[in-house]
Parts: C-alpha cells; sequence; structure tokens
C-alpha cells in the first residue's frame, strides 16, 4: 500500500477513530485522492489545512451515528403509524385495556413501594461522617439453653449490654481508640414547674459529640458536659418545656436533680439507629459508681467506640481477649463452673459491629433492628403482583388475538417483516405500561400512608428521590412491557398470511397456551388467600384465647416511684382511696404487669440440674384481681404476717418442672447466692395461666410477696365496664392526691397482651392487603378470559339454544371449565400454602391446627370470587337471544 | 412520497450521481460540481450528503473495484435509483410549471 508523503497522520488517525468502518474506506479514499489533486494546484501546506479541515467538518452526528442508530425514515413512519395503531386499540377495547392498566399499575406501584423501603432499611446509620470508623460493641455470653436448641446458630447469646468500665478502659488501654462513649437508654421524670413527664433519656460521655454526625443546633462542644449536672435537648424537646424562651441556661429537674441546658442537638433522623430526645453526662447517673466500674460481670451498659483509621480489627479483637482474661480471670473461672460451660468454649466474648450494620443484627436487640427477612418477603410478594398483572397482559393478548388476525396478514401481505410486526406489538405492550407507570405513580402516592403503617417505617418521596425513582420505574416498565409482549408479538406475528385472509380460522381461537397461565395465576392467589385464612384464624385465637386469668377491664398504672419501698406504700393508698369507688371492683399491686413484662428470672440448681423460674411479686388481692384459679393450698393471706416472707404461690409448670407429687410440703431455693438455705415454703399451687405470650410456652413461676426480692412498681385496677373514661378520670384524681408530683400514666392489660402480637398483626395486615390485590388482579383477568371465551362461543350458544338449551345449562357450560382450573390451582396451592403456613404457626407454641376445613374455606371464597368474576359474562352469553347472533350466517 | 423534499443541495448532488452514471463517487462529484457549475464545496459536505440521500432511498451504493491510486483504497460508488430518477423528474416538471408561469415576453412600450 503506497502512502502519501505529508499526508496529516493525525487527522486519518482521528478519521479512523470516529468514523464507521463500513464508510471508512470510501471516505479515506476519497480524501487521498483530493490531497493529491490538491498538492500540485495549491500546494502542499494548503492541501494539509484542506485535508484537517474536510476531515473537522466530518466530525458530526450523522457520520458518527450513522448504523448505531439505524434510524430509518421508514421506521419514523412506521412509528407513527404503530403509535396511531397502539392508541386506537387502546382506546377501542377499553375494558381490556383497564384491566391491564390496572393490574400492571398495581404491580409496578407494589415494586416502587419496596424499593422505598428496601432502600430506606439500607440508608440505616449511613449519615455519620465517621461511619466506617464507628462500632457498637457486644457481649457473647455463652447459653447452655441456645447450646442445647440445635436450631439456634451456636451457644452464644448476643447482647449490646457492656460493662461499664469498658469504655474508659477501651479508650486508655487501646491504642486503636480514638474516642469511647457509654449509650444507656432509661426513661426518667422531667419537671419544669408544672410540666411533669416520663421522657427517654440517654446518658452518654463527652466523646459522643466528636463520634456522631448528629449537629450540635446551640451551645459549644468544646464545653458540654465538663459536669454532671448538664442536659442536652433536642428542639422539640426544648420546646416542651421552655416554649419559645432561650433554652440556653434553663434548669430542668430530673429525678429531682437539677439540671442546665447547655446544648440542643438535632433530632436524630427516622434512619437512625441511635434515636434520643435528651443527653445526659453518664458521671450523672445512679449506677454509675465504683462498684459498678470494678464488676466485669456487671453488664447493662451499651458501648460505641471510634477507631483510628486505618486500625487493624483483627488484632483488636485479640486485643479485647487479653482485655476480658485481665480484668476477669476469676469471674471467668466462677462462670464457667456455674453455668457448666464445656472447655472448648470460653464463657464470654467481646465483639464489635460496625455502626451500620446494627439495623440489620437482628441477632442483638437494639432501637428498630430490623429483620432483612422482612424484605424478601416483601419483594416476593411485589414481584408476585407483577407476575400475575403480567400473566393476565399475556392470556388476554392471546386470547383476544383473532381481531389482530386480519391486521396481522394485511400487513405482512403488503411487505411488513416479521420483525416489524414484533416490534409492533412491543411498542403497544411498552405503551400500555407506561401508561400503567403514570397510575402506578399516582397510587404510590396514595398508599405511603398505609404503607408506612403497616411497616412502621416513615417514608417520605424527596425531590431525590423522584429523579432515582422515575428512572427505576422507566426501566422497570419497559421490562415488564417487553415480557409482557413478548409472547403475544411472537404468537401474533407468526401467522401465515395466506391462511389468515382465507378465513380458514376465523372462527374460534384455542386456549392452550393462556390455561396454563390462569392456572399459575390462581395457584397463586389461592396461596394467599390460604395463608391469609390461615394467619386471620391465628390472630384471632391469640387475641380470644382465655388465657387462665381475666385481662378486661382492668388498668394499669406505674406508680412512678422507681425501683424503692415508696411503691409498696403507693399501692396501699390508692387502694384505700379507690375504694369508696363504686366502678373500682378491686386494687392490686405487681411488680410486672405480665403482657411482655416477664418478670423476674430466677436461675437455680437443683440436683446439679440447671432450672429457671419466673417470679413475680404481688400484694394479697393480686389473685383474685384477675381471677387466677388456685388448685391446691392457698392464696396469701392478709392477716398472716409470716406470708410476706420465705413464702410462695407457685404454678402447675413448676411443680411438674421439679417432679413434686405433694408441693404443699415443699420448699424452693430460687436464690444462687446461698445454696445451702432450704428456701421458701410453697403454700399453694394455681392453675396453669399464660403469664407469657402465646408463642412461649406455659413455664415455671411463682409468686411472693418478700419485698426483698422485688417492689410493687405498677398498680392493677379491675373496674366495671360501663362508663370507663369517666372511672379513668378518678382514677386520676386518686394518683394526683397521692403522688403530685408523678405523671399519670395508664394502660389497659388487654391492650398490652395483645401489643405482644402487635408485629404478626402488622405482616397479617400487610398480607390482607396483597392478597386483595392479587385477587382483584386475578379476579381482572378471569373476568376478560370469560369474556373473551363467552364471545368465542356465541354462534356455539345461538345454536344450542335453538335446539332448546335452557339458559342455565349455558350457563353451567361456560363456567364449568373456570372451576376445573379453580380446582386444579387449589390443588397445587394446597401443599405450598400447607408448608409455608406451618412453618409461620411454628413461631407460636400455642396455635391452632391446620384443619381441612381452614383449606376449604380458603377455596371455597376463592371459588365463589372467581365465580362471580366469570358470571357476567355467561349470564350475558346465556341470555342473548339466538336471532341476533345467529342472522349474520 | 409525496411529503419527501430535497433541499438545492442534496438535488445537486443527486443530479451530479445520475450525470456521472458509473463513476459516481464523493471526490468525482465536487469535481464535476466545480467544473460544470463553478461552485467549491467541500468534500465533507457531499459525503454527508450522499449518505442522506441512501437512507431516503434515492440512491444507492457499493465498493469499486481496488485501485493503486487513492492509497490502495476502493471508492464508494453510488448510482442513482427509480425513486431518485423520479423524485429529480417531478422537481424538475414542478419547476418547469411554475416557470411557466412567469410572463416571459415583456413588450417594452406596449
Amino acid at each position: 500500500m503506497k502512502e502519501l508523503n505529508g499526508i496529516p497522520r493525525v487527522a486519518l488517525r482521528f478519521l479512523a477513530w470516529f468514523c464507521p468502518s463500513d464508510l471508512l474506506e470510501g471516505i479515506e479514499g476519497d480524501l487521498l485522492e483530493r490531497f493529491e489533486d490538491d498538492i500540485p494546484d495549491i500546494g502542499l501546506r494548503k492541501a494539509r489545512g484542506r485535508l484537517v479541515w474536510t476531515v473537522l467538518l466530518l466530525f458530526r452526528p450523522s457520520i458518527l451515528l450513522r448504523n448505531k442508530f439505524s434510524w430509518r425514515i421508514i421506521n419514523g413512519i412506521m412509528i407513527r403509524n404503530y403509535i396511531t395503531v397502539a392508541s386506537r386499540n387502546i382506546l377501542k377495547r377499553k375494558l381490556y385495556s383497564s384491566i391491564n392498566a390496572f393490574g400492571l399499575s398495581i404491580g409496578i406501584a407494589f415494586c416502587i413501594l419496596i424499593y422505598l423501603f428496601i432502600k430506606d432499611e439500607q440508608s440505616f446509620d449511613q449519615f455519620h461522617v465517621n461511619k466506617t470508623h464507628l462500632y457498637r460493641m457486644y457481649s457473647e455470653v455463652y447459653d447452655a439453653g441456645q447450646a442445647a436448641n440445635p436450631e439456634s446458630d451456636g451457644p452464644y447469646r448476643k447482647m449490646s449490654q457492656m460493662q461499664l468500665a469498658l469504655a474508659p478502659v477501651m479508650k486508655a488501654e487501646l491504642p486503636e481508640v480514638q474516642y469511647a462513649t457509654h449509650y444507656c437508654q432509661n426513661n426518667t421524670l422531667f419537671r419544669k414547674d408544672d410540666k411533669i413527664f416520663r421522657e427517654s433519656i440517654v446518658y452518654i460521655d463527652p466523646d459522643f459529640f466528636s463520634m456522631f454526625s448528629f449537629p450540635l443546633l446551640k451551645g459549644n462542644v468544646k464545653h458540654l458536659f465538663q459536669g454532671k449536672d448538664e442536659i442536652v435537648l433536642t428542639p422539640k424537646l426544648a420546646e416542651k418545656y421552655f416554649g419559645n424562651t432561650d433554652p440556653l441556661g434553663q434548669v430542668l429537674i430530673i429525678n429531682d436533680r437539677p439540671v442546665t441546658v447547655t446544648g440542643i442537638i438535632a433530632e436524630p433522623p427516622a434512619n437512625s439507629s441511635l434515636q434520643f430526645q435528651a443527653l445526659l453526662p453518664i458521671e450523672g447517673w445512679g449506677p454509675y459508681n465504683q462498684h459498678n466500674l470494678d464488676k466485669w460481670m456487671n453488664l447493662g451498659f451499651a458501648t460505641f467506640v471510634q477507631l483510628y483509621p486505618g486500625a487493624d480489627l483483627n488484632n483488636l479483637q485479640t486485643k479485647l481477649a487479653a482485655l476480658r482474661d485481665k480484668y476477669m480471670t476469676d469471674d471467668l473461672v466462677q462462670w464457667r463452673e456455674r453455668d457448666k460451660v464445656p472447655a472448648a468454649y470460653v464463657p464470654y466474648n467481646i465483639g464489635f459491629t460496625n455502626i451500620t450494620a446494627i439495623h440489620l443484627q437482628k441477632d442483638i436487640s437494639w432501637d428498630k433492628v430490623s429483620d432483612p427477612k422482612y424484605a424478601w418477603i416483601l419483594s416476593g410478594i411485589a414481584l408476585l403482583i407483577l407476575f400475575i398483572a403480567c400473566i393476565n397482559y399475556i392470556s388476554l393478548a392471546l386470547t383476544s388475538s383473532a381481531r389482530r388476525r386480519m391486521e396481522v396478514g394485511i400487513r405482512k401481505v403488503v411487505g411488513a417483516y416479521r420483525r416489524q410486526l414484533v416490534y409492533q406489538f412491543a411498542f403497544e405492550s411498552v405503551m400500555l405500561a407506561l401508561l400503567s407507570m403514570f397510575i402506578g405513580f399516582g397510587l404510590v402516592t396514595l398508599f405511603l400512608p398505609a404503607f408506612n403503617e403497616f411497616t412502621g417505617k416513615n417514608i417520605s418521596i424527596t425531590a431525590t428521590d423522584v429523579i432515582s425513582l422515575s428512572g427505576i420505574s422507566v426501566g422497570l416498565t419497559v421490562l415488564v412491557g417487553l415480557l409482557a409482549g413478548c409472547y403475544p408479538a411472537l404468537y401474533l406475528s407468526g401467522f401465515r398470511p395466506v391462511q389468515v385472509l382465507k378465513g380458514v380460522f376465523t372462527a374460534r381461537l384455542s386456549a392452550d397456551f393462556s390455561k396454563p397461565l390462569v392456572v399459575f395465576q390462581f395457584v397463586l392467589s389461592s396461596f394467599l388467600i390460604i395463608s391469609s385464612v390461615v394467619m386471620y384464624r391465628q390472630m384471632r385465637f391469640v387475641t380470644t384465647k382465655d388465657l387462665g386469668y381475666n385481662q378486661h377491664q382492668v388498668i394499669v398504672i406505674p406508680t412512678q416511684a422507681g425501683w424503692r419501698e415508696d411503691g409498696n406504700k403507693v399501692v396501699e393508698q390508692f387502694r384505700q382511696l379507690a375504694a369508696g369507688n363504686p366502678s373500682v371492683v378491686s386494687v392490686a399491686g405487681t411488680d410486672y404487669p405480665f403482657a411482655g413484662n416477664d418478670g423476674m428470672v430466677y436461675g437455680y440448681q437443683v440436683k446439679g440440674e440447671n432450672k429457671a423460674t419466673h417470679g413475680f411479686n404481688i400484694d394479697t388481692y393480686f389473685l383474685k384481681t384477675l381471677g387466677i384459679q388456685l388448685v391446691q393450698g392457698r392464696d396469701f393471706d392478709i392477716n398472716n404476717l409470716a406470708d410476706t416472707a420465705k413464702t410462695i404461690v407457685v404454678n402447675e409448670a413448676l411443680v411438674k418442672d421439679m417432679g413434686w407429687t405433694d408441693p404443699l410440703n415443699e420448699h424452693l431455693n430460687f436464690h444462687m447466692s446461698d445454696p445451702t438455705a432450704i428456701g421458701s415454703r410453697v403454700i399453694g399451687v394455681v392453675k396453669d395461666f399464660h403469664f407469657l405470650s402465646l408463642e412461649e410456652n406455659i413455664k415455671p413461676m411463682f409468686f411472693s410477696m418478700d419485698r426483698n426480692d422485688g417492689s410493687l412498681h405498677h398498680i392493677l385496677v379491675r373496674v366495671t365496664p360501663d362508663n370507663i373514661p369517666a372511672t379513668i378520670e378518678q382514677l386520676q384524681k386518686v394518683f394526683r392526691r397521692i403522688s403530685p408530683d408523678k405523671p399519670f400514666e395508664y394502660t389497659f392489660l388487654d391492650d398490652n397482651v395483645a401489643r405482644q402480637y402487635a408485629s404478626f398483626d402488622r405482616w397479617m395486615n400487610i398480607m390482607a392487603f396483597s392478597t386483595t390485590f392479587a385477587i382483584i388482579i386475578s379476579c381482572l383477568g378471569l373476568f376478560g378470559l370469560a369474556g373473551i371465551n363467552a364471545v368465542n362461543r356465541t354462534k356455539e350458544i345461538g345454536i344450542r339454544k335453538v335446539m332448546g338449551a335452557e339458559v342455565m345449562s349455558i350457563f353451567m357450560m361456560l363456567n364449568k371449565q373456570f372451576i376445573w382450573l379453580s380446582l386444579i390451582a387449589f390443588a397445587l396451592a394446597t401443599p405450598l400454602a400447607w408448608y409455608a403456613m406451618r412453618r409461620w404457626l411454628g413461631s407460636f407454641q400455642f396455635h391452632i391446627d391446620l384443619t381441612w376445613y381452614l383449606f376449604a374455606a380458603g377455596m371455597l371464597l376463592g371459588l365463589l370470587v372467581a365465580l362471580m368474576a366469570v358470571s357476567y359474562h355467561a349470564v350475558k352469553a346465556a341470555r342473548v337471544n339466538p336471532a341476533d347472533s345467529l342472522k349474520y350466517e | 412520497m409525496g411529503k419527501e423534499f430535497l433541499g438545492e443541495f442534496e438535488e445537486l448532488v443527486l443530479t451530479m450521481v445520475g450525470v456521472l452514471g458509473e463513476d459516481a463517487y464523493g471526490n468525482a462529484i465536487v469535481t464535476e460540481i466545480k467544473d460544470r457549475v463553478g461552485r467549491d464545496v467541500n468534500l465533507s459536505a457531499v459525503h454527508v450528503t450522499l449518505y442522506r440521500l441512501e437512507d431516503k432511498g434515492l440512491v444507492k451504493s457499493h465498493m469499486g473495484g481496488a485501485t493503486n491510486a487513492r492509497g490502495g483504497r476502493r471508492k464508494r460508488i453510488f448510482t442513482i435509483t427509480n425513486a431518485g430518477l423520479a423524485m429529480l423528474r417531478a422537481m424538475k416538471e414542478a419547476r418547469m410549471d411554475l416557470w411557466k408561469l412567469i410572463p416571459q415576453l415583456k413588450i417594452a412600450g406596449g
């Protein structure tokens, strides 16, 4: 190949870079030829200039993009035609279009909601500037019960409670640790003049402000928490107590101790694992004392650290083990002996979790912690619904394809390629999907409040969300459009024009392909229906089950007296003052009022065997007030002073657990501290009752009146059912007279019991919600299908009627196949639902049986709805005058 | 194709493709325009126009045989299609029709 001298090679290389390869040779050749011709005419220098200029002029879209997008003019015309045809089709068949659009838009709306949910889950704690260096410490405690349980993830129980001394010791002794702070949540009484409320507060160290990205709105970070008597509030709390005045320097009374407001800190965002309204220095807190600082066995103080960048985490883990061995040498030996920890395990470990992982670490209990499983279940439901909607589209497009046959035939005869027809139908479905997307957006804004309520989140759509959401929805929409449109497009475009135009199959179309789709769709809905029925029955079971005590019409009032003897007096005073009130049936006192308050758990050993029991501290009125039945022995007696110490009333489960044959002659020593003592005498046995949630078995428990083991923190008031608001007002007056400086709070015991199942309830709601939509969508599909079916058989129905068929028999004939389809679907869905629901019910120790009639109920319900959807067309078709349907023949 | 129109330059290039017959390629068209109409046009403009005409279906192209000139590069030869000829004819006739409407002779003082 001969190259020319003096040619500007850079320009040619540039041309080769941007020019499509099939054009390059011709263009290059022309350029070289011109260059050659130019040299004698205008000289080398100018020729070079002209060549470079020409190359630059060639650098334009029509060359660059040629064959990248083959946007032929002919396509432009055809696309205009596609839009026309598609919109005519959508408008002409309003019913089918709206069924499709409705289904798809709900599917899309669900997907967007789930996307928002997952995004919110993942955004947790991401806002901290130092997030990569922030860690929460956790304890790993050897647990014999967990070691024996094959379903648990190992013998260690994890918790966020740490030693009080851990934070200062880590900071002082480990060079990796830059900052360390406690993070201890507590409820405390706030008082400012006549404003008395119980607030949730957090005790921290000054390092807190350097570690986390909660902006300090007022106050000076450098001087914060120099003393013990300071407090930092969120703006919300500051306004609650100080109104519009400047809160800085003002004084609040907290637990009878005056503290000064020295800072205002921004409210933690909803997606923060650290939630607080008020911050106080830990030095000012009661449990912050030398005893707790020395005792490394006392766990109870959550701790966060910030490491220096580049700290070696493996190394840190080793150093933490060394710290534990240094400070807990004797404790570990004792611990191993007491809990019988096998030699292969250490009784106690210290670990750490990055702050961004806290939210989804479900084995450590923490504020707002969530199980990643939920996100999976939700996504599954959303995809299921989207899938059902896609199936609707496919089966409707296929079954109504007769209408499009003629069009396809004519297009083909006129010269359309098959590819063009595929484009056309795909285009139509994408257009419908786009329409659905806009409706879906509307539905999202409509559903968002309900969705927030179900999931317990606080999601809102911000401007930045809208951008990413639009991107995602357009992507999703096009995907769905192509997915749903793909099969119909291939199917419809495959018609042979000769056959179509000859009119060979104008009469009917087979539903071979759409039948399995309908079955599949119905399997999904049946699964959801059966699951919802089971969940509903189980929730009704747990809320209405006789717990063995009467939880209704009992008001629970915290004494607010703290962990002190005062509580006992408050209960007594309250009883006396309320005694004259006719609405008050009885008043009792207890340390823990059941329903989520599981009492003190005592561990002890009997003949070398580890046992545990729950213990409740009550007064003599308690058993009567709650209607707990005695089966043996007697209740505590108010006149018998001996009952206030060393006597207990136990439940049957405890008797069984201990293997007693004559419980009234037995003693129970539940204090591990003094293993040789004889313990407390059993004076009575109560019938087993559900003091724990129904997720748990009835465990051993006892009641005692020994105030050394606890004090009465709650007043239980049994009231008459009529006019409860007035009664509550009277109770409030009584409480005010006893404790004018404490807030009056109350709950209903049956509400508290129900609240234990709140998360189950929420999931049942979500299931019901999605089941409803799945049913609606699949019924719409059935409805459409039945309509087409009836139209297909118009002629047949006409002939049958002329021959003397009854309306009823035609109705039956049209419905028969749908009943068959749904029966098949149920047969397939039943084992699926059975498996899933057995797993779900497994989380309850007390649950309903999966009996056949639950499934039958689900089936009947589904069948009924399906028949309703189908019957409209059947009735319509059956009643048509045969003269109308046959006169064109 | 009643809705399609040709620009003035497009029409010129299309005509030249017709004039040059089997010998119509980018450079030849530039030279031909220079020779017959006396107009200096840039090679790039001619190429871009040729491709546009091809998109509209008025010309088609194929690669010519290899030569030793042009650094060994083959020529892309354009030929006018029936649609292209029809278009040129239609435009010519439309123009002739208009031309006929212009009063040709003005008799002075008449």
